[in-house]
């Protein structure tokens, strides 16, 4: 259990920041500049809040009323960076064994063996850093923060400097990292997508305040946390279970909460549980069920609230989960749209994008 | 090859630049992460002060050095206190080319310190290690290019000092006659132009060599 209460004046907004985490892991989303990192930094203990406290399973490692303030050295919370500052003069044995030459045997969790060869960087220790790809030292940084055994991994967008082929392939290092080793983690990321691989648990940040907070699932249509979700470019994220493929028409058979769902094709077995991603401007609202047309797929529901984002309406229709839907103020108007109106949700087949697959 | 006293020129040469370099990088080190890693009210005069024997006129400097540290100076009874004389003795001539010397030393220092990015000694405080842990352990070695330099800077300006010295430690043979003031003793005795010569000689290769060593070992260490 992780709390934090910080507050710091930061060069463009005063970061005030006042929440609980006690998931294996939670994100830290939100757009550049929302104090992302200022937030690992203070909760490392690499920037000094001006006021608040920072407590980690019972233990105070910061608190501003009572002057404690441990040094980072004490804290014993890993680190991983979105660049991943290897120490450029020492070999990639010698990095990884950094923090795990410094702590005594006793507290010592795993074995650089073992670490290296579930990074499988064992092959590496030799080399230097410079000599190693941006995959490679990400597993090195990862492998150095690990061996010094800290009792919760923060990360820095650890990926953002690798490309989309290296992030799929590092993933699964960091869901070891999470269910295996035990470590709890705190994950920065501007990329939703990113962090639904990890977790659902997810602080959204914006200019130093928490916007909102909770499994993303539930928030991600949030009106304060939809305009942040500008990478992502999908504000809905529906689990879906697929029950047939069927190549020849490029689709597959998914349900969605007891409804019938069709997907773009993937090479995954019946059964499998993923994520499909929808914008909000892909969906549009009938209230009559549809005919003649080319859309397979009618979701039915009922409209639950109508939120004003800027100069467009997000209707927020439940069919079993709450999907959010961008219309013009005229639109609301002319079909009546009012809460508990049931409504269908059109949705082409090629504008859900296939996300990750659930654990 | 070389007579008995150009060889006791030669090696006090060399023991007083060597103390210069060993009390200088010290205090280069420590100067320079200050001033590199932290903000303080009156850094900016601190700044000021340490590069002031690089625009004071070295004769200058060896004055102030004198009435501070001479027989008759500020601190002289003290230093005669716990056995140390500096005055006509060679630990002066060290101490005054290493005060000549520091701001140029901190310069490169400096410079290095600044160059290694902060971030690696926040990483390497979250692996455990503490603030002195982290500066000699990641810091230090990344900057000892910088410290070379540093140190060659010193060495050298050491074996040019002339002002300073001869201010503060006079010209005695066998204890503060450098090479620089045994060419000027030279010059100023009738016929002494072929024994200056032969001490401009030596001190253009021991210069050299300096400077070599210094290239060589840079070199080593980028390959290592």
């Amino acid at each position: 259990m992780l709390t934090l209460r910080l507050r710091r004046r930061l060069a463009d907004f005063d970061f005030d920041v006042d929440v609980r985490c006690g998931a294996a892991a939670t994100a830290v989303f939100g757009p550049s500049g929302s104090g992302k990192t200022s937030l690992l930094n203070m909760v490392a203990g690499l920037l000094r809040p001006e006021a608040g406290r920072v407590e980690l399973d019972g233990e105070v490692l910061y608190d501003a009323e009572t002057g404690i303030d441990l040094p980072p050295e004490a804290r014993r919370l890993g680190c991983v960076f979105q660049q991943d500052l290897l120490f450029p003069h020492l070999s990639v044995g010698d990095n990884l064994r950094f923090g795990y030459d410094l702590l005594p045997a006793a507290q010592r969790r795993f074995e650089p063996g073992r670490i290296a060869e579930l990074l499988e960087i064992g092959p590496l220790l030799d080399r230097r850093p410079r000599n190693l790809s941006g995959g490679e030292r990400q597993r090195v940084a990862l492998g150095r923060a690990l061996l010094a055994s800290p009792r919760l991994l923060l990360m820095d967008e650890p990926l953002a400097s690798l490309d989309q082929g290296l992030k799929s392939r590092i993933i699964p290092y960091l869901r070891h990292v999470r269910s295996d080793l035990g470590i709890p983690v705190l994950y920065v990321s501007h990329s939703a997508a990113e962090i639904l691989e990890l977790t659902n648990q997810v602080i959204v940040l914006d200019r130093g305040r928490v916007a909102a907070h909770g499994d993303f699932f539930r928030i991600a249509s949030d009106p304060r946390v939809l305009p942040l979700v500008d990478e992502f470019g999908f504000e809905n994220v529906l689990p879906v279970e697929i029950v047939a493929s069927d190549a020849d028409s490029g689709a597959c058979r998914a349900r969605c909460a007891d409804q019938e769902l069709r997907i773009p094709w993937c090479d995954r077995p019946v059964g499998t549980r993923l994520f499909v991603g929808l914008r909000a401007d892909d969906v549009i609202l009938t209230r009559s069920p549809p005919e003649g047309l080319s859309v397979r797929n009618a979701l039915s529901g009922k409209v639950t609230e109508i939120a004003e984002v800027g100069a467009v309406r997000l209707v927020h229709v439940d069919v079993g989960r709450r999907l959010a839907v961008k219309v013009t103020p005229e639109a609301v108007g002319e079909l009546g749209l009012a809460p508990g109106l049931p409504v269908f949700c059109l949705i082409k087949t090629h504008s859900l994008r296939l996300g990750p697959e659930l654990d | 090859m070389l007579t008995p006293q150009e060889w006791e020129v030669l090696g006090l040469s060399l023991r007083v630049a060597l103390a210069c370099v060993l009390l200088t990088l010290p205090a280069a080190v420590a100067m320079g992460w200050l001033l590199a890693r932290r903000d303080f009210p009156g850094k900016f005069v601190l700044d000021g002060l340490c590069h002031l024997p690089l625009v004071l006129p070295p004769v200058v400097t060896g004055y102030l050095l004198l009435r501070l540290f001479g027989k008759r100076g500020l601190l002289g009874p003290l230093l005669d206190g716990i056995g140390l004389s500096l005055a006509f003795d060679w630990k002066g001539a060290a101490l005054a080319s290493a005060v000549v010397a520091f701001p140029l030393s901190l310069r490169a220092v400096r410079l290095a310190i600044e160059d290694v990015d902060p971030r690696l000694e926040g990483v390497a405080r979250t692996l455990g290690a503490g603030r002195v842990r982290a500066f000699l352990t990641v810091t230090l070695p990344l900057a000892a290019s910088g410290l070379w330099v540093g140190a060659l800077l010193a060495f050298a300006r050491s074996l040019g000092e002339f002002g300073a010295t001869i201010t503060f430690v006079a010209n005695i043979p066998g204890q503060t006659r450098t090479i620089p003031l045994a060419i000027y003793t030279s010059l100023n005795q009738p016929g002494g132009e072929d024994a200056a010569l032969r001490l401009v000689w030596i001190s253009v290769a021991v210069s050299l060599a300096a400077l070599l060593g210094s290239e060589w070992a840079a070199s080593r260490r980028k390959r290592g």
